[in-house]
């Protein structure tokens, strides 16, 4: 990085009859009028900035096929308009030696030589030379000049260009229109993650909420087993009632009575008194009729029956 | 030198959107998964609300106790109350058969953990009564 002062980097010009280079370090290249397309224009415009948008129509109809780049300076009152094909250019470097690593800044012949006053010869058979204004690259039979072109203490403008690797597989604008849907749709979809998140965070405080105000158990296991007991218990006190209801509902006999009723250790047990062996079936089928689970014994004039629960 | 591969941009766009999407989707089954935990822990709190209160309820349950034996007809009904830590004996070694009828109608009505009963007819009028219900 530090390599890269203005003053240690070398500049050279690059033409497509230009010998291949040898290159140890990156350099400033000068592009030759043969790899771009150039035109002066006045326009009812002020800044560079209300021309950019023209210049691909500008330049309609003038252009061979291809994928273009376009740039614009101002030049007193003129515009100076450039068109260029990227990876042609990118090419034709990568021909002479130049890898994009080794690539310091891209300028434009335009930019940089258009105050030379003589031609010079850039190759055995093109001469460079600046007509009108404008630089060009001519046969060596237009004009003929021994002395040869030297960029090295040429001083760099400020418009350099950008080459960009890539255009030729996307152009820009549809690059930033994808790239803009990626990015609203990552937008999007992130937002939707953080509500998500933040609506777990809330169902979480709720549901530790419900522990406080219920007084229930740490752990789930706990609270499961605590309702089960609980329903345990419901269970057998409404079957207890319902045997009593059973019992209570009896229409016995005159002599027949329920002496005893007892409940403990979930066995209902009911003594029958004045009962005379084989009294108590009528009792009997009443009590499987209505569904009871219950074993009985008779023993003493007293009938026995005691209740499952 | 414009150097970055668009392509490379484009994948690096599209894993990052496949991460955020995988994300978002945990994130929603674990709120699905909150949301149904929640639900379970709602019902079984009301379940086990709705029994305590009922059933195990201390202080619900002796004031109800004291409220019903505090009824003119039960009052001479020599009804002897011993209330301990798990729960409450009631017992009478000889009350009126209607005083009876009406305090197990009330209990047998109510939500009362009975643990332990025994009623002994005596005769045509009387009878004896343990009764311990727990909370």
């Amino acid at each position: 990085m530090f390599s890269k002062f203005k003053g240690q980097i070398d500049t050279i010009f690059v033409d497509v009859n230009s010998a291949s280079f040898e290159l140890d370090k990156s350099v400033n290249i000068i592009l030759s009028p043969s790899l771009y397309w150039v035109k002066k224009v006045t326009l009812p415009v002020k800044s560079v900035r209300e021309v950019k948008p023209l210049l691909e129509s500008l330049f309609e109809e003038n252009l061979p096929d291809g994928v273009y780049s376009y740039d614009v300076y101002k030049q007193d009152d003129e515009f100076v308009i450039f068109a260029y094909e990227d990876k042609v250019i990118l090419n034709i470097l990568h021909e002479k030696g130049i890898s994009s690593a080794q690539i310091n800044k891209v300028y434009l012949a335009q930019s940089e030589l258009f105050r030379q006053e003589s031609a010079k010869k850039i190759s055995e058979d093109t001469i460079l030379l600046v007509e009108d204004g404008i630089v060009v690259v001519l046969p060596f039979t237009f004009a003929s000049s021994d002395e040869v072109l030297d960029v090295h203490d040429v001083k760099l403008s400020k418009n350099s260009i950008r080459l960009k690797q890539f255009s030729h597989l996307v152009n820009e604008k549809s690059l930033y229109t994808i790239a803009f849907i990626f990015f609203a749709l990552i937008a999007l979809v992130s937002t939707e993650y953080f509500i998500t998140v933040k609506k777990n965070n809330i169902s979480q405080t709720q549901r530790d909420a419900l522990f406080v105000k219920y007084g229930l158990k740490p752990t789930m296991l706990q609270n499961r087993s605590m309702l089960k007991s609980y329903e345990k218990i419901y269970k057998s006190q409404t079957q207890l009632r319902e045997y009593m209801a059973d019992l209570l509902s009896l229409h016995l006999k005159e002599k027949h009575k329920i002496k005893v009723i007892t409940y403990k250790n979930k066995k209902l047990r009911v003594q029958f008194d004045g009962i005379k062996s084989g009294e108590e079936k009528y009792i009997e089928q009443i009590l499987k009729s209505k569904k009871c689970k219950f074993s009985a014994q008779y023993k003493n004039d007293i009938w026995y029956v005691e209740f499952k629960i | 030198m414009n150097r970055i591969n668009p392509i490379h941009i484009a994948i690096l766009l599209v894993v990052i959107l496949a991460f955020i999407i995988m994300k978002l989707h945990d994130a929603k089954e674990e709120l699905a998964q909150n949301k149904e935990s929640y639900q379970k822990t709602l019902v079984l709190a009301d379940k086990i609300k709705g029994l305590q209160s009922s059933y195990f309820n201390k202080i619900k349950i002796q004031k109800s106790l004291e409220r019903l034996l505090r009824q003119s007809s039960l009052r001479s009904a020599n009804i002897t109350k011993k209330v301990t830590n798990s729960g409450i004996l009631l017992t009478s070694e000889s009350m009126d058969i209607k005083a009876l009828n009406l305090l197990m109608g009330k209990i047998l009505n109510g939500a009362y953990n009975i643990s332990n009963l025994k009623i002994k007819r005596l005769n045509n009028e009387k009878a004896s009564l343990k009764l311990e219900i727990k909370w």
